[in-house]
């Protein structure tokens, strides 16, 4: 496995942004429905959201590396085999999923700014707020940051679904080619 | 909603306006006195209270200011979940006797209304204005009372008093920038307090890992003169 990638495979920093991005918003989702359940305006609430915030400054400069690191390598082809209306729905599902890694954290950071909450950054340093303090925005953007969610769900799941599909019934390596230690197969 | 976010206590709120410089100017160390005993003394509004020094410190060439009509800004600051936060009071009443070649002489009173805070979140204000902060409802206004000004050893002039914060007072120097305007004079400046010199934060509030203890403190207030 290489650190960039070719024409035919994904590079090692490539899997690796795509994979710690998968798990820190899996981690997201859980901070935030365990905040949910935790007493309103409570300290541990605070808490929970410092991590919460913390972790999606990360993704937000995660999400940028990794399309920097797109544009500054090859993209690996889909099959030959692959059908116009797969290419075509392929292309949506990704430009969709990059736009949201920056749209979900990019959200939040401007619904805590316009709760006038300055987000900090795990202590080490404290973010500018991105908007002006300002009650009915902010509520407008928590709705905003929950519905974006939604959409990701939906996104990731038509990706998973592809990718399976990929696997089990095209039997290509398209999956295999993003697995963490996963090896182009011959048929590649 | 903006439960989530949660936080805060600014404590800080607190105070009077007052002042100064960087740090603490509080010299904290004096024990507190309990509200029952500040009380009576602070209850009349500031301008009352300073009326009856007025009349005597005019006589030797003092004057007699009162906070302008158009307000002047009591802004503080403070620590939470590692990021700076701001908040303001809507509502304060600053009265001052001044008298440049008497500093000695020299008054200034500053009445904060404490249910005028706000850190432009609702669910944060009304937890720094909740029994675990500040208690708004059993102490309404908080109070910064000097009886002199005086020159630190800079040469900078500090009113010298007291804060009566939720119900405890203790002895604090706020440095003061004083300039000439049109109709008076114009004080400004910063200090800081820490909340727990003045028991706000109760229950987990006592710990100061999510909410700072010391709380910043900045003013700037013309003045009109009177009379």
């Amino acid at each position: 496995m290489t650190f960039r990638n070719t024409t035919r495979s994904w590079g090692s920093l490539s899997k690796a942004l795509h994979w710690i991005i998968v798990v820190l918003i899996i981690n997201q989702w859980i901070i935030a429905e365990r905040a949910a359940q935790l007493p309103p305006k409570s300290l541990a609430v605070l808490k929970a959201l410092w991590w919460h915030k913390s972790f999606g400054i990360t993704i937000l400069v995660l999400a940028v590396i990794r399309l920097a690191w797109r544009w500054m390598n090859p993209v690996p082809d889909l099959t030959a085999e692959t059908r116009p209306w797969e290419r075509v729905l392929a292309k949506i599902s990704h430009v969709l999923l990059y736009a949201l890694i920056f749209a979900m954290p990019l959200s939040g950071w401007a619904m805590s700014s316009a709760h006038n909450y300055s987000v900090s950054w795990f202590g080490l340093f404290q973010l500018p707020n991105f908007v002006s303090p300002d009650h009915e925005l902010a509520e407008r953007l928590e709705d905003l940051h929950g519905t974006l969610f939604i959409a990701l769900v939906v996104v990731a799941a038509l990706q998973i679904a592809g990718a399976l599909k990929h696997h089990f019934m095209d039997r290509n390596d398209v999956l295999r080619r993003m697995l963490p230690f996963g090896r182009p197969g011959k048929d590649a | 909603m903006t439960n989530y976010f949660w936080i805060l206590i600014a404590a800080g709120v607190l105070c009077a306006a007052c002042s100064a410089g960087e740090k603490p100017a509080a010299p904290a160390a004096k024990p507190a006195t309990t509200d029952s005993a500040a009380k009576p003394a602070a209850a009349p509004a500031a301008a009352q209270t300073a009326a009856p020094a007025t009349a005597a410190a005019t006589a030797s060439g003092a004057t007699h200011y009162q906070q302008a009509a158009n307000g002047g800004s009591l802004t503080f600051t403070f620590m939470q979940a590692d990021a700076v936060n701001k908040g303001s009071f809507g509502k304060f009443l600053t009265d001052m006797i001044y008298d440049e070649k008497n500093l000695a002489g020299s008054r200034l009173t500053v009445t904060v209304q404490i249910g005028s805070l706000t850190t432009q979140d609702k669910d944060r204000d009304d937890s720094i204005k909740s029994a675990d902060l500040l208690d708004a409802a059993k102490f309404p206004t908080a109070r910064f009372t000097a009886t002199s000004l005086a020159r630190n050893a800079g040469g900078a002039i500090e009113a010298v008093g007291k804060l009566q914060l939720h119900g405890v007072t203790r002895d604090l120097r706020v440095p003061l920038q004083i300039r000439s305007t049109a109709g008076g004079i114009e004080i400004s400046g910063q200090t800081s307090i820490k909340r727990l010199d003045y028991g706000v934060g109760q229950g987990d509030l006592k710990s100061t890992e999510w909410v700072g203890d010391e709380v910043k403190l900045q003013f700037k207030v013309p003045l009109s003169r009177t009379g």
